[in-house]
């Protein structure tokens, strides 16, 4: 009698468990919507305000377009120009914009709204962190509604492709003031609501110039926690993660037949900064023996688990100008050692590490720390938020040590900038980096951005760790997520269910 | 005394337990497996073994060194914590005794009331913001909130132990304030004052692992139990060891300290001997 109580209820248990897997199995016929999850939360929506890559993680080729745009290669192809003609001296572009283009309020695409946005990231007060895409522009005229002719001041070999960068964004001259948290742009996603702390909802723009994309729903959730990402995942909470914090986790997700790990590429070079302006960094021996500290193999493999590529200069290994400087720096403890009593400091010194709040930076944070104390220097540790790391550390440059990665693609320019957060001034630096703008042949500015990251490693400005693998998780059946990052971005229009 | 003590369980418990996380935190200081500090990236994650008996961490350390050197960290915080509630509550608290009713009395109370009106834990984060995280800056937060925890508790005795015959008798003889507090006051509130200590040390112990956990407590490479627990959150479905083991300690601990607390208060209050 017991046991066929208990079968029953165990028979009316199980059918209970079944009842709700049932339901949205079959309520999954024509899938159009997605839910794209990401560690990081834009802190504004507009990829012209601010040097945040969630900005452009979100809103690039989704909510915004520019006149050229990365694709998932890394190369670069029209997007809202539809021809560029160049003067023989490479100083007047002619661009004609692609017809039929409108914003999502309606409004169509002019030489006007080209006009307006470039001005508007090159005001005196605009929040551009990528100004010198602008400063070789002399003047932009708006020759009839579809033609804009860009004059330059001096021939600037990499300006055509900057182009393509979420910085040179085209706003309409009506709704670019909201963009910072309604952004109106001509992409083929069109902004709904932004819960802030949790998600981003987006919806298919249905009057897109280009291919219909087949999602028509897309909502991007911010989970920062490591844990909880995973968790996400495996809950079926999200359907992609973009780039997943915890590469502890890539095994036990590879083993879970709903989802797909692929372990990528991005442009982000991981180093910890030092600042170079300030005692004792400005100490070249002193910048070498925290190189000579720090085995980066070993960061590798204790903060991403290995995956990511080790470097020996700030550039990627993805580009062909890439010179494999790995072997310039070697990991030697008792060298550091003997570099830092030939500069002064025989018993060490303290500093304090801030770090911001990714994984890899918190991991990667405390090996570095515990490697520098070997060599005698003391470092204390300091996690900061993202804000408090933008306002002090690369604003300010309130700090000694900071573990970041540059995402963004041939940043080596910013050696050459004056007032940059590392605090590095080098004319012969500048030079290098200007002749890789002046450069008429590739061949040439090749050597020129070889030049560049010969004079950077030799002068220990940073410690270039890795690159940062992008992985990259979706559920069975999704496709077109990017497995590698050339840019920070997650075009949607890619994705489609099969 | 003695005997009845140690016929009374939980205090036979709660002492062995805190003299075992003592005698650890002891041994630390002089010796611990490995150096807790100590990275060996190639050995990460390993599970507990022979070699390192409670496993490795996440930058293969050893976690029985650091849960050893965790015991010596946490026990300073509560040493020293509840050290400057105790002193410089309990001389508040008698001072206000002494003058009952009076301005300075209502002051000191009232700053009590108005410290106790704030969790405790919460404030410890905002001065923990204002000062820098930090080990000595949590053991400056957890203390300021033991003050009025003290002070409360020395004045309402200290009350009850003036309004006795031989106080007034020592007053008759011309003894000053302070010889009266200090020879017959304080021997006579110091059971119930230590029974208290016992309470706060689990407190203090628990409230520094709450703010190292939240990462504003003591900050790495130094070990701290909390802190150990927060890493492991990553890495607990690969190495669950590495949660279970800080917590238990913790847990183990504060048990140990209440038991003690609870123990005392019935070996040193002989009203209380047959509940």
């Amino acid at each position: 009698m017991q046991h066929s109580s208990c079968r029953l209820a165990l028979s009316l248990g199980l059918a209970a468990l079944a009842l709700p897997l049932a339901l949205p199995a079959m309520a999954q016929a024509p899938k159009d919507s997605v839910v794209v999850c990401q560690t990081l939360e834009p802190p504004i929506l507009d990829p012209a305000g601010g040097a945040a890559a969630a900005i452009r993680e979100v809103t690039y080729d989704n909510v915004f377009e520019t006149l050229l745009a990365f694709n998932a290669e890394g190369r670069i192809e029209p997007r809202l120009a539809e021809k560029i003609d160049s003067s023989a001296d490479g100083l007047a572009h002619t661009i004609t914009l692609r017809a039929g283009v409108t914003f999502h309020d309606g409004a169509a695409l002019t030489a006007e709204d080209v006009k307006f946005s470039f001005e508007r990231a090159m005001a005196p007060d605009s929040k551009n962190s990528q100004k010198w895409i602008f400063a070789p522009i002399d003047r932009i005229e708006a020759r009839d509604a579809r033609t804009v002719v860009i004059t330059l001041k001096s021939f600037a070999g990499d300006f055509l492709d900057s182009l393509a960068w979420a910085d040179a964004t085209i706003f309409s001259a009506k709704s670019a003031d909201k963009a910072a948290a309604e952004p109106v742009g001509t992409g083929p996603y069109q902004f709904v609501r932004w819960n802030r702390g949790d998600r981003l909802v987006l919806k298919r723009n249905e009057n897109y110039w280009g291919r219909k994309p087949a999602i028509a729903n897309a909502t991007f959730r911010f989970i920062s926690d490591p844990q909880a990402q995973v968790a996400a995942l495996t809950a079926g909470d999200c359907d992609a993660h973009t780039n997943l914090s915890a590469p502890e986790a890539v095994p036990q997700l590879r083993a879970n037949a709903n989802l797909r790990v692929s372990v990528g590429r991005t442009e982000g070079e991981t180093i910890v900064a030092m600042n170079n302006g300030k005692a004792p960094f400005n100490n070249p021996k002193v910048r070498e023996a925290i190189s000579k500290a720090i085995d980066r193999a070993q960061v590798n493999e204790g903060a991403i688990s290995g995956f990511g590529t080790l470097i020996g200069t700030h550039f990627s290994p993805n580009h062909p100008a890439y010179l494999d400087l790995t072997g310039a720096v070697k990991y030697d403890p008792a060298a550091a050692k003997r570099l830092l009593a030939e500069a002064g400091y025989p018993n060490g010194f303290s500093v304090t590490l801030r770090l911001p709040p990714p994984a890899y930076a918190q991991r990667g944070g405390e090996i570095v720390a515990a490697m520098l104390g070997q060599v005698g220097i003391k470092v204390s540790i300091e996690p900061v938020q993202w804000a408090q790391w933008l306002e002090r550390v690369f604003r300010q440059r309130d700090y000694d040590l900071t573990i970041v990665a540059h995402v963004e693609p041939l940043d080596i320019n910013i050696y050459a900038r004056d007032g940059y957060y590392f605090g590095y001034v080098s004319e012969a630096v500048k030079a290098a980096v200007a002749r890789t703008k002046s450069a008429k042949t590739e061949a040439e500015r090749i050597a020129a951005f070889q030049e560049t990251q010969r004079l950077i490693t030799a002068d220990h400005v940073n410690v270039y760790l890795f690159m940062l693998p992008k992985i990259t998780v979706s559920r069975a059946g999704l496709k077109g997520m990017w497995n590698n990052w050339p840019v920070p971005a997650n075009p949607l229009a890619q994705l489609h269910w099969e | 005394m003695i005997d009845r003590a140690l016929r009374h369980p939980s205090f036979v418990l709660g002492l062995s337990i805190t003299l075992l996380v003592l005698g650890v935190a002891l041994l630390a200081m002089i010796w611990t497996p490995f150096d807790p500090t100590a990275m060996r990236i190639s050995a990460r994650l390993r599970p507990p073994s022979a070699t390192n008996w409670l496993g490795t961490d996440q930058f293969g350390r050893d976690v029985l060194s650091m849960l050893m050197m965790g015991a010596r960290n946490a026990l300073l915080v509560g040493v020293v914590a509840v050290g400057i509630g105790l002193s410089i509550g309990v001389a508040l608290g008698m001072m206000a005794a002494t003058r009952e009713g009076s301005l300075l009395d209502e002051a000191i109370m009232r700053i009590c009331d108005f410290t106790f009106a704030f969790p405790a834990v919460l404030t410890a984060i905002l001065i923990l913001t204002f000062l820098g995280p930090g080990l000595v800056n949590a053991i400056l937060a957890i203390g300021i909130f033991n003050i009025p925890v003290f002070a409360r508790i020395a004045r309402g005795a200290s009350l009850q132990v003036m309004a006795r015959d031989y106080i007034r008798a020592a007053q008759a003889a011309g003894r000053s304030t302070f010889g009266i507090l200090h020879r017959h006051v304080l021997p006579n509130i110091t059971g119930i004052l230590i029974v208290q200590a016992s309470v706060q040390f689990a407190l203090a112990i628990l409230a520094e692992a709450g703010l190292s956990y939240l990462g504003i407590g003591t900050q790495p490479p130094n070990p701290s139990w909390g802190r150990m627990l927060n890493d492991s959150q990553t890495y607990f479905a690969q190495a669950a060891y590495l949660a279970i083991f800080p917590g238990a300690a913790i847990a183990l601990c504060v048990l140990g300290f209440n038991l003690l607390g609870d123990g005392l208060r019935d070996v040193l209050d002989p009203k209380s001997k047959e509940r």
